[in-house]
């Protein structure tokens, strides 16, 4: 019980210290980078309830994210639509066309895998070839900055805050449902199925929330990347994009949301921090990789665990 | 006379994909792994096949194939017995495995950019140009040679996992690794087997394809996903399923771009393979033997 | 005629050319404890999985209350009532003893993901049941202590009273348990015999396939014999006992019954 106290002053802590750092004045650069940061988290902790909650293995979120940057960049750039409605229909678009993928969830494993890696190479195709709608590959221009309440987020400090404040209140939500009844089933169903069957749990019904809800948070995220960035090319959103998410989660840790914002960090700032090495960057980012699962399933937030566990009290 | 050109390219690409798709199906039957850097196994085959040209620009175009395999063959056996082995030594979990593979993708890529730079490298011909005319028909010598490559090579791994004790075991193995231990197979050995036919799989594949078109540092990419799409059109994990779904996807994907539409020809690969997915769990090589 | 809480009637699976189930008829009385033994590989466990949905029937149906249950899935049959053990212990390894219990309440409860969201004060009252009555199922086991362990790291025993808590905790009108006492030693099998009482004087109804003779000779009011598949037997335990063809079932075979006490 300690050691759950403990997390939850160090989740707050380092929430307060990623809403004060703009009173610091960093870098333009830094504070972008930063919002990138909190985007991909975002896609990953999608990714986290999906494959680290309830064990299925997705290759395709990069579709969802790019589905809800699309939608939210049309929506405003097109319709000028404000940005909190376009954000709400980028997640809400995302997921009703998950409902349509929603017959794949019965498959497991590798052949999940390929399913969602067909969809996504589709949406893809969709993104690029569909000019008339998406501007096809000399992408989507003109989207606007964020807004809220008519003020446009102008300075990077506030479209960090808008990005870090999502990053933060999709974790916390999942941080509930991971503790909740739906959370302990689809990690029962994970475990075992035969046996959540057995115990009355709808198993085919609560994965196919999981893929809907990953498809929701995926579209968020896209959204405000699609505000953060301002310029959307379906090369954005190819299976690398997919695969980076993935790395996300496994490197950060399978089945820790916390994990996930990790991986996230790790995945967005260890190649440019590389940038020094130049051409080796991308070779010693493979080779971290690698290293890196070594850790087992815990990733680097089994590890830093592991390196806690002395300063909490040990259970009774 | 077009016609015959289309099926003989379709069927000429469908045997690059269907040895690519052959290596992710054997390593997949042994090990589970998805292995993502298969595709850059085709690349390095395929560079290192130009590179020894290069060096001896009048090699036969047998002996660049046998080269590009074995430079393929080593690197596999290099990635299970320096990564994937010790991951699995300590037991970590599938995903992770599966995970390193990219990281290992990553790697090669970026490593042969470095090596082979970053623009697309065209073979010299391998073949003579005068088109080969078969029952009156023109077939161009490139397409005919690597369909006949293709096939002599598919045939010796099946005459090689049927006929051959270490076939055999291997087989074995990949069924039930527990029993076939029991029986005294050495694992270690038929993984490291496993993996060496599967590289050299992909080498001849990267050559084929790079004689066909060019080489490229980032082709494997693309190749790669197309030859895992190829394995599971067949039957994810079956090796004959995984030939069929080459020659399958190849043709597909010719036939669409030409009457269908070029820029949604993967599109209707990938539709077919979804339903094929949510239908067939078992790959075309299931609705055979359901008949059957 | 007490009343038949659940009852098959020409039962059949086939798994390609073998019939693993062959035709049974099967009548379990509302609070009964029902045994159900037979040799290895006589389809015991294919029967139970019939029962409870985990495999679909080939030919046959099953009623439970009255109602045909047949094309019901699995998790349709644990939320009407039925619940099961397995008998190569399928549990949760990850999570602790005390989620494992909580799980099998998951048909009973109601809160779904917008309720945990937002944290309803309905939806903490609920965690709140939940957590006391899989309290109380591990306390009614024997596991009280063990409420925080991960289910991977028990003890063997445990793990079997654990499967038994998870099917116990929700108090399903019919508890199939399928061979509860393999690897136990001879107290633990004893208390085990008990637990099984204390179980149906709760008001489960009870079927029990087991090896383990004391065990079903102690506790079963009813036992029937499969052989091969098919019902060979049926009867009070002390008529089974003396049934010439069980003893020429486990006998015949050249397979030594399945406890040395077992048909004395
Ligand atoms: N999924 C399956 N596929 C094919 N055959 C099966 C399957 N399940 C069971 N069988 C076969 O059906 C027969 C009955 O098996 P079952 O497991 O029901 O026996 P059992 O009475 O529970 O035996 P035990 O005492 O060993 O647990 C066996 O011959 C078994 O091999
Ligand atoms: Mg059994």
């Amino acid at each position: 019980m300690e050691s759950a106290r403990l997390k939850r002053s160090l989740t707050g802590i380092v929430l307060l210290a990623l809403a004060a750092l703009p009173l610091f004045e960093p870098h333009q650069f830094v504070l972008h980078m930063l919002s990138l940061v909190a985007i991909s988290a975002t896609a990953a902790l999608g990714l986290q309830l999906l494959l680290g909650f309830s064990g299925q293995l997705s290759i395709g979120q990069a579709a969802f994210y790019g589905i809800g940057a699309y939608a939210s960049g049309l929506l405003s750039a097109k319709l000028g639509m404000p940005f909190i409605v376009a954000f709400f229909a980028a997640g809400v678009i995302a997921a009703v066309v998950s409902l349509v993928m929603v017959p794949i969830t019965r498959l497991t494993g590798a052949a999940l895998a390929v399913a969602t890696l067909g969809f996504s190479i589709l949406v893809y195709l969709v993104l690029k070839n569909e000019e008339w709608l998406t501007g096809g590959s000399f992408g989507l221009m003109g989207i606007p900055r964020a807004s809220l309440f008519g003020y446009v987020l102008a300075k990077p400090a506030y479209a960090y805050l808008l990005c870090v404040a999502v990053a933060a209140a999709v974790y916390l939500s999942l941080l509930r449902l991971q503790r909740s009844r739906f959370g302990r089933a689809i990690n029962a169903i994970r475990q075992n199925e035969d046996a959540a069957r057995a115990c009355g749990v709808k198993v085919t019904l609560l994965k196919s929330q999981c893929f809907v809800i990953a498809a929701f948070v995926a579209g968020l995220a896209g959204s405000l990347y699609a505000h953060q960035v301002r310029y959307l090319a379906p090369t954005d959103f190819t299976f690398w994009k997919s695969v980076e998410i993935l790395i996300m989660v496994v490197i950060g840790g399978m089945g820790s949301l916390f994990g996930a914002v990790l991986g996230a960090a790790v995945v967005v700032l260890v190649p440019e921090v590389l940038r020094e090495v130049g051409d080796y960057r991308m070779l010693i980012f493979g080779a971290i990789l690698m290293v890196v699962m070594l850790f087992g399933e815990g990733g680097i937030a089994g590890f830093l665990e592991q390196c806690l566990r002395p300063f909490s009290k040990p259970r009774a | 006379m077009y016609l015959a050109e289309l099926l003989a390219g379709a069927l000429a690409i469908g045997c690059v994909y269907s040895l690519v798709a052959l290596g992710f199906a054997m390593i997949m039957r042994a090990t589970s792994i998805i292995h993502f850097a298969q595709g850059e196994l085709l690349m390095l085959g395929s560079m290192s096949g130009l590179s020894t040209l290069w060096l001896l620009p009048k090699l036969p175009a047998v002996a660049v194939l046998i080269c590009g395999m074995v430079a393929s063959g080593i690197l596999a056996v290099a990635m299970e017995f320096l990564v994937y082995r010790p991951l699995r030594l300590r037991r970590v979990a599938l995903m992770n495995v599966i995970t390193a593979t990219v990281g290992m993708s990553i790697l090669c890529i970026n490593a042969a950019r470095l090596l082979w730079g970053s623009e697309p490298l065209r073979y010299p011909e391998l073949f003579s140009t005068s088109a080969y005319r078969i029952a009156g028909v023109p077939v161009s010598p490139q397409l005919v040679w690597i369909m006949a490559f293709g096939v002599v090579l598919m045939g010796l791994l099946q005459l090689f996992l049927k006929r051959t004790r270490t076939g055999l075991v291997m087989q074995a193995v990949a069924q039930d690794a527990e029993v076939a231990q029991l029986m005294g197979a050495n694992l270690t050995r038929m993984m490291l087997y496993t993996f060496a036919i599967a590289g050299m799989m992909a080498g001849a594949a990267g050559v084929m394809f790079g004689s066909l078109f060019f080489s490229f540092f980032e082709m494997g990419f693309l190749l790669g996903i197309k030859g895992f799409v190829a394995a599971t059109l067949g039957g994810l994990g079956s090796l004959a399923g995984a030939m069929l779904g080459g020659i399958l996807f190849g043709l597909i994907e010719t036939f669409s771009a030409v009457y269908v539409s070029s820029a949604y020809k993967d599109a209707i690969g990938m539709v077919l393979l979804i339903a094929i997915l949510l239908f067939l769990p078992s790959g075309l090589v299931g609705l055979w033997k359901a008949r059957g | 005629m007490p009343e038949a809480l659940l009852e098959a009637a020409g039962l059949s699976r086939r798994f390609g050319g073998l019939a693993a189930v062959d035709a049974v008829d099967l009548r379990v009385e509302r609070g009964a404890i029902h045994g159900l033994i037979g040799p290895n590989g006589a389809g015991k466990t294919t029967l139970l999985n019939l029962i409870a949905g985990a495999l679909a029937v080939t030919r046959g149906t099953v009623s439970f209350r009255g109602a045909d249950i047949t094309r019901w899935d699995a998790a349709r049959r644990a939320q009407a009532g039925i619940r099961r053990t397995f008998q190569n212990l399928k549990l949760f390894a990850e999570m602790s003893a005390l989620e494992n219990a909580s799980i099998g309440l998951h048909a009973g409860t109601h809160a779904g993901i917008f309720a945990a969201l937002a944290r309803t004060p309905a939806q903490r009252a609920e965690e709140e049941r939940i957590f006391a009555r899989a309290r109380r199922a591990l306390e009614f086991v024997g596991l009280g202590g063990d409420a925080g362990v991960a289910a991977g790291k028990l003890p063997y025993g445990h793990r079997r009273l654990l499967e038994i808590a998870r099917a116990f905790v929700a108090e399903p009108a019919l508890i199939l348990l399928d061979e509860p006492a393999a690897g136990l030693n001879q107290t633990e099998a004893a208390n085990l015999s008990r637990l099984i009482g204390r179980i149906r004087d709760a008001g489960c109804t009870v079927v029990l396939v087991e090896h383990h003779m004391d065990v079903v000779m102690s506790v079963c009011d009813q036992v029937t014999v499969l052989n091969y598949g098919r019902k060979l037997a049926e009867g009070r335990p002390a008529e089974i006992q003396r049934d010439a063809q069980v003893i020429e079932a486990y006998l015949g075979r050249g397979d030594a019954p399945p406890s040395k006490h077992a048909l004395a």
